[in-house]
């Protein structure tokens, strides 16, 4: 059984009648030793998603879903403190910004001793060691000095490191990581990466990884996700995704990548923004930008359906080639699929 | 590659055309800020009362019933017409010259908002041109002007106000001058806080470069970003102004008589405290109507103006 | 002929040991510090080229754009345009060169003021510098850069708040473009834009290059996007360069060692050109208290004494500016 399930998860804003889906029924799970990558633009939903899992949804949000578990137990069930007490100690999670994820006002060392505190008790000493050890985990350079530091006087990719000292301070069994390295510089990234893949192998983690760097999920991931305006469009292995897409959208965000441009040739663009709370199409999200868009796709919303071993939520996925499938040649009127 | 998938290569004008696609309309911000104010009840009352009093001040001349300095020698100190003994034509009854309370608390609402608003105007324009020089060039400009402030925030404001009025001499045009002297250090830290935290921002680089000058830059580009703040400030300040001329009238060194300032009236009415007790306690809730409103009215505009408190 | 005009043989742009240093306040009863943020940077860009300059924080690339854009008064070392020293240059010359460097910020949300129309942020170079043009006339200079950079004319009247940040970038060149200047300097366009909004961005700088003739200062951390839109790179680290050539023969093979490890650091989708190498180890030291030697000595693996002690001047190598003591050996 899958560590984290979700099935059909939604989270909508606003007023009852005209609400606003930031998160359109997703559904994922996450294995324990597994790394999943969600990757989308903004307004992809990708960050809200996880906040809901996380129980961290504020008032004016709805969360539904058709099952929430962790570990085999029903998360939406379960009374708030139940739920608090399993978020804390076996979920953890880090942020973008690793300077506004620490109190400026405590030490390192408090700060991490209070995190073991709550969830794991002991001695003022034992809590002192873990510390040390922690520290030493995440790769900080001399720690015992580093322990009576402020977060003010760290770096960025210091702070990034304390902070993920933090969440693994009680040894979470899924580590939620939105957008851990955004902030920080690229040499400073590819450290931080490698540390959260190696904390994850060590301990069998489950890695829920988020990013809007294509790139970067490729290399670190097993399984991607990729999502658009809420919904997730498809979702698949690592390796076989970004080689051969099967949705018209990752193809077209994998060709707008500069990487894949050849000398100075202008990139293909994908036209229009991504739809925000007042333009949502009727029909699938995608199809005032999409390429192979028919009526049928301005009409009707698609549903993920599998097509090759893969979700897709298109009605004409595409082949090995980079064609449309189903639809009469190319442009036609809505075609089966 | 079909044909659909040929690189666009196309004219920039005609890429731009299918690529800039408006944005579906956000609610403008002034709708957005009237509709986080209307959902607040205290802040919507305190305009309602506020727009009676307003409209109370401005057409004092043909609604009030008599002239408010008047004196009709055969009513002193007559009570409200539910009382026993009231004369009928006074609603709220007469002062201890026979002048119509409710006369003079119409015309005093002409001087209390008028007071309100000149000295806010007066200390506003002072204040946000003091902030904005000394936060925009910094160094010690800054140093200076804000030193300055901080001793006038050391004394106590009703002292200071009666030092100004005592300097100056008593009259109702000095005390206006001298509260918008105190109240000057708010909107002065107020602005210098806005410049500060706006200087920064790309747009005013930007307009730098495009070869914008020291004065362009303070007043048309970077105030209008700080106005929200000074805003609310000045919706507060207008109450506060109201109370502290209240207090300089009741001194004796605000409003004169006979002006049917409200706190003059409260000097005026101290005798009767234990005899007459409407002398006193109308003019004494008016102030506090009027500046309660104000007050509500002021943080409903904190709350709807301000990004943080919003969902 | 007016100083302005370009002259052939002489490159448009010229930045000759560019030096700032910033004095910084320490706290009571310590001394200030210094901090070099730009360490002498010398380069040339020619018309209508990019040069792109790469580096992580604090290696000075901003810095360099607010001198580029005179901004700031260098603390030593000069700037030439079409030849002529910027230094020596008449209020109202230095005015006229002001005209010709333009800028376009990284956080398109923050560089247009939000309580003006687009059409008033729009006008506000012209109405500064070009006061000969009445209102008319200005209007129409405004409507014509908006077609160019594909904004309708009827976000003329609309504020900001209105736009998505690939159409906020859009108005942000287009005010960069109004007065026609010869350089751009660029600091990180699209790097706060998504990916498919990104590609739109680039492609209208690229358009806008060809057809207006402008030169780019592309100042990034995205290599991929350097490696697009760049003629030439210049990798900088701690406000000195440490590698400077045409593009291509960079990234095909890189030579300073810190070049190296910014390659392999990047993610790449395509298996094939993964770079198999241990990340760099530790952190960008502190401009306030910068290494000795190399400023890169701690942090590369083909460190020796000599790296520790002497600080390596930039210097040809295989047609290419490299500052390593070590090129020959490493190459």
């Amino acid at each position: 059984m899958a560590l984290l399930e979700v099935k059909n998860l939604t989270v909508e804003f606003g007023s009852e009648d005209k609400p606003f889906r930031a998160v359109d029924s997703v559904s994922y799970s996450v294995d324990r030793g597994e790394v999943l990558g969600i990757v989308g633009e903004s307004g992809s939903g990708k960050s809200v998603s996880s906040l809901a899992v996380m129980g961290l949804i504020d008032f004016p949000g709805r969360v539904t879903a058709d099952s929430l578990t962790f570990d085999g137990q029903d998360l939406l069930g379960m009374s708030a403190k139940k739920r608090r007490q399993i978020t804390g100690k076996d979920i953890a999670m880090i942020f973008q910004d690793p300077m506004s994820a620490l109190n400026p006002c405590f030490t390192v060392e408090a700060q991490i001793m209070e995190a073991l505190k709550v969830h794991e008790g002991g001695t003022k000493k034992q809590r002192r060691e873990r510390t040390l050890d922690l520290l030493n985990q995440v790769g900080i350079p001399d720690p015992k000095s580093r322990m009576t530091a402020y977060p003010h006087q760290l770096s960025g990719g210091m702070s990034q490191r304390i902070v993920i000292a933090m969440a693994i301070a009680c040894q979470p069994r899924l580590l939620i990581a939105d957008e851990p390295t955004t902030a920080l510089d690229v040499t400073i990234q590819a450290q931080i990466i490698d540390l959260l893949l190696k904390l994850q192998e060590d301990s069998d983690m489950g890695l829920l990884l988020i990013t809007h760097d294509l790139a970067l999920v490729s290399e670190a991931a097993n399984r991607i996700q990729v999502m658009y305006a809420g919904q997730l469009f498809e979702s698949g292995p690592a390796d076989s995704i970004f080689a051969a897409p099967r949705h018209p959208y990752t193809q077209a965000l994998l060709e707008a990548l500069p990487e894949r441009s050849e000398g100075h040739d202008r990139l293909r663009t994908i036209p229009g923004v991504v739809p925000g709370q007042y333009d949502r199409p009727a029909g699938c999200l995608l199809a005032p930008r999409c390429r192979y868009a028919d009526d049928n796709c301005i009409k009707n919303r698609p549903d993920v359906t599998d097509f090759n071993g893969r979700d897709v939520r298109c009605f004409y996925p595409l082949n090995d080639q980079g064609q449309p499938t189903g639809q009469i040649d190319g442009q036609s009127t809505g075609g089966t699929v | 590659m079909s044909e659909n998938n040929t690189p666009s290569a196309a004219p920039v004008t005609q890429v731009a055309d299918a690529t800039v696609e408006p944005m579906g309309a956000p609610p403008s911000p002034l709708r957005e800020t009237w509709d986080y104010f209307r959902k607040n009840r205290g802040a919507f009352a305190g305009l309602i009362v506020i727009a009676i009093i307003l409209f109370l001040a401005v057409t004092a001349q043909w609604i009030a019933p008599y002239d408010p300095i008047s004196q009709d020698r055969s009513a002193f100190l007559k009570p409200p017409i539910w009382m026993e003994g009231a004369d009928p034509r006074y609603i709220l009854g007469t002062d201890a010259v026979g002048r119509d309370i409710l006369s003079r608390l119409i015309h005093g609402a002409q001087l209390s908002v008028s007071i309100g608003v000149v000295v806010v105007i007066l200390s506003m324009v002072a204040g946000i041109v003091l902030g904005m020089v000394a936060g925009y060039f910094r160094g010690w400009i800054e140093v200076g002007i804000m030193r300055l402030m901080d001793i006038m925030l050391a004394l106590p404001s009703l002292i200071m106000a009666m030092a100004i009025v005592a300097i100056l001499g008593p009259g109702l045009e000095n005390a206006m001058l001298a509260i918008a002297i105190v109240q000057l250090p708010h909107y002065v830290r107020l602005s210098r806080a806005s410049v500060v935290s706006e200087l920064n921002k790309e747009y005013v680089i930007a307009s730098q470069i495009a070869g914008a000058g020291h004065m362009r830059q303070m007043f048309v580009n970077i105030l209008p970003n700080c106005m929200a703040p000074l805003i609310v400030q000045g919706t507060l300040g207008i109450s506060s102004a109201i109370l502290d001329a209240a207090a300089l009238g009741f001194l004796g060194l605000g409003a004169q008589p006979p002006l049917p300032e409200w706190g003059t009236m409260l000097a005026e009415a101290r005798e009767f405290v234990g005899s007459a007790w409407w002398v006193i306690t109308f003019p004494g809730l008016s102030i506090l109507v009027t500046v309660l409103a104000f007050n509500l009215m002021g943080d409903g505009l904190r709350d709807a103006l301000d990004p943080k408190m919003k969902r | 002929m007016s100083f302005l005009d370009t002259k052939p043989g002489i490159p448009l742009l010229e930045s000759d040991d560019l030096v700032r240093h910033y004095d910084v306040n320490r706290g009571f009863g310590k001394p200030n510090a210094t901090v070099k943020a730009l360490d002498g940077v010398s380069f040339t860009l020619e018309a209508q080229k990019t040069l792109a300059v790469v580096g992580e924080s604090g290696c000075g690339k901003s810095t360099l754009g607010r001198q580029l854009t005179l901004i700031e008064k260098p603390s030593a070392g000069g700037l030439k345009i079409n030849g002529d020293a910027v230094g020596n240059l008449s209020d109202k010359e230095a005015k006229q060169f002001r005209r010709t460097v333009q800028m376009i910020f990284q956080n398109p949300y923050g560089s247009l003021n939000p309580r003006k129309k687009v059409g008033q942020i729009l006008a506000e170079p012209v109405l500064l510098n070009m006061d000969q043009l009445g209102r008319k006339e200005r209007e129409e200079r405004v409507r014509d850069t908006m077609a160019k950079v594909g904004l309708r004319p009827e976000f003329y009247q609309r504020y900001p708040h209105m736009f998505s940040g690939g159409q906020r970038q859009r108005i942000a060149i287009a005010r960069a473009l109004i007065l026609e200047p010869k350089v751009i300097v660029a600091d990180e366009p699209v790097s706060a834009l998504d990916v498919s909004v990104q590609a739109q961005v680039l492609n209208l700088m690229m358009d806008l290059q060809e057809e207006m003739n402008v030169a780019y200062v592309f100042i990034s951390h995205d290599l991929s996007v350097v490696r697009h839109i760049a003629d030439d790179v210049m990798v900088m680290y701690l406000g000195r360069v440490a590698e400077k050539g045409p593009t291509e023969e960079i990234f095909i093979k890189p030579l300073h060692p810190y070049t190296r490890a910014l390659l392999a650091s990047a993610p790449k989708i395509d298996p094939t050109q993964r770079v198999k190498a241990e990340p760099l180890t530790g952190e960008l030291p502190s401009p306030i208290n910068p290494p000795s030697g190399c400023a890169f000595h701690k942090r590369c693996p083909f460190a020796t004494e000599e790296c520790a002690k002497v600080r390596p001047e930039l210097r040809n190598f295989e047609g290419r500016e490299v500052a390593c003591h070590r090129v020959e050996e490493i190459a």
